[in-house]
C-alpha cells in the first residue's frame, strides 16, 4: 500500500533523510518514531506530496507520487502536525472545500460530515469560524476533513498533540477500526504509548536513517532485552 | 532598565540575524534597488516643497501667510498620520503580537515589558513618518535662509512630537481595550481611519483646487485666503511644534526654544503618565484580549445556490476566497478606497475644461482617450497588487493543504487567475467605457480602448498572481503587505513596462489611422502594415504576458519548502 524507494531529502548539504526503504502493507498501522530532528516531519511531508524528495520514490497504492501526484493525492488522508486552517471559515465550510476538491459528491458529503462532525464532537460549532476554535478543535476538524473521502492511506503527523483524553480514545479505536477496513495508517509519534497500544509495527527513525523496524517483539530482540519497553528501546537506539 | 534592554534584545538579533550585516549579494542587490526607490521618493519631496515654499514666499504680502499656513497643516498632518499609526502600531505590539504570552510568563513586571513594547511601537510607527517629512521641514530652512540652530531644533521638535502622539495613542488604547477587544479596535480605528481620509480626499477633489490656476476665480480665491490668517487652535501639540519651528526660522531662537522645551515637559508628562496607567492596567487589558473570542456571528451553511456551474476545485477555491476576503473586516476600507478612486477617476474626466484648452476639442478629447488606456493600466495595475499579488500568501501557514490535495499548482494558480480576471476587467471596461462616454470620443477610439483593456487586464493579473506565486511570504500577519516586498516591486516594475509598451506599440499607428479618419484619406499599404503590424505585436505580446508569468510563478512555487 505504502512503498518509500529509496527516499532521500537533502536541504542545501544537510541530509534530512537518506535512502529510506520501507513497504507498509494494505490494513497495517504503521508507527514512525525518533528523535527531535530526525526526518519523521520530512518523510511525511514527502510522502504527502507537500514535499518533493531530492531522490527516490514514494508509491502509495502502486502510484508513484512524483509522477501522478492527483491521483496518488486521492488516496491519502493527510494530517499535519500543526493544524493551520483558514481561519475565516466555519468548519463545515472547510469540510465541504476539502470534499469539493477530492471530489465528494453532494450526497455523499452531506452523510459523512454530518458522521465526522459527530463523531469528533464538533457538531455544535459547524457554522462557527475556524478563528474561535481552540487547538484541540481544529486538530479535530483536520483528521473530520482527512476521513471524509474514505481515504485508503492515511499520513499522521503527531496525531495525539492537543487531543484529551476520551478523544485520543476515540482516534485509537477509530484508526483500529480503520485498518481492520483495509486502511493503512502511517503515523509519527513522539507518545510511545499510543504506537505501543496501536501500531502493527515500528519504524525508528535516528539522523535520517531507518535504524530499525519490526513489530515491538522484534525490536526487543534487537536489543537483546525482553522485558523492555518501547521507551527503552527508543534510548537504547538511538542514544548517541 | 536593564530587564527593559534585555526584552528588547530579540527584535535586535532578530533583524541582525535576517542577514542586514551579512555580505549577502542577492540581500545587497534588493537593499541597493529599495534604497534607490527610497533616495528617488525622498528627493521628489524634497524638490517639490522646496518649490512650492519657493513659490509661496515670493508671492507678495501673501506669501508668508501661506508659507506658515503650510507648515501648520504638514504639522497637522504630521501629528495626525503619527497618531493613527501609533494606534495600529501599539495595539499589534503590546496586545495581539503572539510572543506576549511567553514574555509575560517570566519574572518581569508587566510595566516593563510595555515599556520595552512601547518604544519598539513608537519607533516602527514613526520612523517613515519623519524621514519623508523631513525634506519638507529643511526646504523650509532652505528658502528662509535659516542657520543650523533650526535644523537641530526640528530634529528635538520632530522628536518629541513623535513621542507625545505616541504616549496619546499608547493612553487612548490602554483605556478602550478595557471595552471592546484588541483585535475589534484595530478593524474600527482602520476603518475610521478610511473613512476619514476618504472624506478628505472627496472634500479637497470636490473644491476643484485647479481654480486656483485660474485668473478669473483668483479674486474670491484671496478672499478665502485672507481665513487663512486665522491661528491655530493653541491646545494640540502640533501648534506648540508650529510655534517654536516658525519662532526660529523668523530668527526668534530664544522664543523658539521655549515652545521646544515646552513641548519637551509635555512629552515628559505623556511618558510619565503612560508607565503608571501601564502598571495599572496593562495587564488588566492584555489578559481580556487573550480569552477567547466572542461568538458574533453564526454563518448556516447554505451550499452553492449560485456556483453549481463551475468545476468542484474552482469552486471550492472560489468560494473560499469569497468567503474569507468578506469575512475579513480590514478588506472593507480597501473596498471604500477603490470605490472612492472609481468615482473620483471618473469625476476627474467630468471636470476637465477642454472648451479652454487650445487645441482643438476633438483631438484633445482622442489623445486624452489613448492616454487613458494607459491610466487605467495604471490603477488596474495597482488594485492587481492589492488583491490578486497576495492572493497566494494570504493561504499563509495552511498552504500545505493546497500542496496535499489532489490539485496540480498549475491548475490552482489558474483558478485563482480567474477568481480575480472577472472581476479586475469588468471595474477596469466600466472606467474606460465610462471615461470614453464623458469625453465624447469617436467610435474608433471607443472600440480601440476597450479592446486593449481586454487585453491588458489578463497580462496584468497573471503577472500578480504569477509574480506573488514566485515570491510568496507566507509568514506575512497581512499579506496585503507583501507587495512591498522584492517580489512586490518587480511585478510592479515589469507591469508597468508592459503597459507602456503596449502604449508606445500603438501609439504611431492609432495616429495615423485617427488622422486619416478625420481628414477622410486612404491609409497607404506601408501605413496599413504598420497598424495590423503593430496591434498584432500587441496581442502576441499580450498573450506572453499571460503565460510567462503564470509558468515563472508556478516553477518557483512548486521548488519551495513549506
Amino acid at each position: 500500500m505504502i512503498e518509500l524507494i529509496d527516499l532521500t531529502k537533502r536541504y542545501n548539504d544537510f541530509p534530512a533523510v537518506t535512502g529510506l526503504n520501507l513497504v507498509v502493507r494494505k490494513g497495517e498501522i504503521f508507527g514512525f518514531i525518533g528523535p527531535n530532528g530526525a526526518g519523521k516531519t520530512t518523510t511525511i511531508n514527502m510522502m504527502g506530496g507537500v514535499l518533493a524528495p531530492t531522490s527516490g520514490a514514494v508509491m502509495i497504492c502502486g502510484i508513484n507520487i512524483q509522477d501522478h501526484p492527483k491521483k496518488a493525492k486521492s488516496k491519502i488522508g493527510y494530517i499535519p502536525d500543526r493544524p493551520y486552517l483558514y481561519e475565516k471559515l466555519t468548519g463545515i465550510e472547510f469540510l465541504k472545500f476539502i470534499g469539493d476538491l477530492y471530489d465528494v459528491d453532494e450526497e455523499a458529503f452531506l452523510n459523512k460530515s454530518r458522521e465526522m462532525l459527530r463523531l469528533f464532537s464538533l457538531s455544535e460549532w459547524a457554522d462557527d469560524l475556524i478563528e474561535s476554535y481552540s487547538h484541540g478543535m481544529k486538530q479535530r476538524l483536520v483528521m473530520a476533513a482527512a476521513l471524509l473521502h474514505d481515504p485508503e492511506v492515511i499520513i499522521i503527523d503527531e496525531p495525539m498533540v492537543g487531543l484529551d483524553p476520551l478523544v485520543i480514545n476515540m482516534v485509537k479505536s477509530l484508526f483500529k477500526h480503520l485498518a481492520k477496513e483495509g486502511v493503512t495508517i502511517f503515523m509519527s509519534t513522539h507518545t510511545l504509548k499510543v504506537a505501543e497500544d496501536i501500531c502493527d509495527r515500528i519504524g525508528i527513525i535516528h539522523k535520517g536513517s531507518l535504524v530499525a523496524t519490526g513489530t515491538a517483539e522484534d525490536l526487543k530482540r534487537d536489543i537483546q532485552n525482553k522485558e523492555a519497553d518501547l521507551e527503552e528501546i527508543f534510548i537504547k537506539l538511538t542514544k548517541e | 532598565m536593564k530587564d527593559v534592554i534585555t526584552l528588547l534584545k530579540p527584535r535586535f538579533l532578530s533583524f541582525k540575524n535576517k542577514g542586514i550585516f551579512k555580505n549577502d549579494s542577492g540581500r545587497i542587490y534588493k537593499l541597493a534597488l529599495f534604497g534607490s526607490i527610497s533616495i528617488f521618493f525622498w528627493g521628489g519631496i524634497f524638490v517639490a516643497s522646496l518649490r512650492v515654499i519657493g513659490y509661496f514666499k515670493e508671492i507678495e504680502g501673501l506669501g508668508d501667510v501661506l508659507a506658515y499656513k503650510l507648515l501648520s497643516m504638514v504639522l497637522l498632518t504630521f501629528f495626525s498620520l503619527l497618531v493613527f499609526s501609533n494606534i495600529l502600531t501599539s495595539l499589534s505590539k503590546l496586545y495581539l503580537s503572539r510572543d506576549l504570552s511567553l514574555l509575560n510568563s517570566m519574572p518581569v513586571p508587566s510595566y516593563k515589558i510595555f515599556i520595552a513594547r512601547w518604544m519598539e511601537s513608537t519607533l516602527d510607527s514613526s520612523w517613515m513618518v519623519i524621514v519623508y517629512t523631513l525634506p519638507v521641514f529643511i526646504s523650509y530652512g532652505i528658502v528662509y535662509g535659516a542657520g543650523f540652530i533650526f535644523y537641530g531644533n526640528i530634529v528635538l521638535v520632530i522628536l518629541i512630537l513623535s513621542v507625545i502622539s505616541a504616549g496619546i495613542s499608547v493612553i487612548l488604547i490602554m483605556i478602550v481595550v478595557n471595552f471592546v477587544p484588541a483585535n475589534r479596535i484595530r478593524n474600527i480605528f482602520i476603518f475610521i481611519g478610511f473613512c476619514f481620509f476618504l472624506i478628505l480626499f472627496f472634500a479637497f477633489r470636490f473644491l476643484r483646487p485647479e481654480r486656483l490656476v485660474d485668473p478669473e476665480a483668483f479674486s474670491s480665491v484671496l478672499f478665502y485666503l485672507r481665513s487663512l490668517k486665522a491661528p491655530a487652535p493653541p491646545y494640540l501639540p502640533s501648534t506648540w511644534a508650529f510655534d517654536s519651528i516658525k519662532a526660529t526660522l523668523s530668527g526668534h531662537i530664544m522664543q523658539g526654544l521655549f515652545h521646544t522645551m515646552l513641548s519637551f515637559s509635555w512629552a515628559g508628562i505623556m511618558v510619565f503618565s503612560a508607565i503608571i496607567i501601564s502598571n495599572a492596567y496593562y495587564f488588566k487589558g492584555l489578559s481580556k484580549t487573550q480569552t477567547a473570542q466572542v461568538r458574533l456571528f453564526k454563518y448556516k451553511y447554505s451550499g452553492h445556490r449560485f456556483s453549481g456551474f463551475l468545476s468542484r476545485p474552482c469552486r471550492a477555491f472560489m468560494l473560499k476566497e469569497i468567503r474569507t476576503f468578506f469575512r475579513d473586516q480590514t478588506q472593507w476600507s480597501q473596498l471604500f478606497l477603490i470605490a472612492a478612486l472609481v468615482i473620483i477617476y471618473v469625476y476627474n474626466f467630468n471636470a476637465l475644461p477642454l472648451e479652454q484648452a487650445p487645441i482643438k476639442t476633438i483631438y484633445l478629447q482622442n489623445l486624452l482617450s489613448f492616454l487613458n488606456i494607459g491610466l487605467a493600466g495604471f490603477v488596474l495595475i495597482t488594485i492587481t497588487a492589492r488583491f490578486a499579488y497576495p492572493a497566494v500568501s494570504s493561504e499563509k501557514d495552511a498552504f500545505w493543504l493546497v500542496k496535499s490535495v489532489p490539485i496540480d499548482l498549475r491548475h490552482y494558480l489558474w483558478i485563482k487567475f480567474f477568481i480575480y480576471f472577472l472581476p479586475l476587467l469588468v471595474l477596469t471596461e466600466i472606467l474606460i467605457i465610462a471615461t470614453n462616454i464623458l469625453l465624447k470620443v469617436t467610435p474608433f477610439m471607443m472600440v480601440l480602448s476597450t479592446v486593449d483593456i481586454f487585453l491588458l487586464v489578463p497580462g496584468v493579473v497573471s503577472m500578480g498572481i504569477g509574480f506573488g506565486a514566485g515570491y510568496p511570504d507566507f509568514k506575512s500577519e497581512n499579506p496585503a503587505q507583501t507587495v512591498t516586498s522584492f517580489g512586490g516591486l518587480l511585478f510592479m516594475m515589469v507591469c508597468a513596462g508592459y503597459v507602456g509598451a503596449v502604449i508606445i506599440i500603438e501609439a504611431g499607428p492609432v495616429y495615423r489611422f485617427f488622422m486619416a479618419n478625420i481628414q477622410g484619406k486612404v491609409l497607404t499599404v506601408f501605413e496599413w502594415v504598420w497598424v495590423l503590424g503593430s496591434f498584432t505585436l500587441v496581442f502576441f505580446l499580450s498573450i506572453a504576458a499571460v503565460m510567462v508569468p503564470m509558468k515563472f510563478g508556478e516553477k518557483r512555487l512548486s521548488k519551495m519548502l513549506i
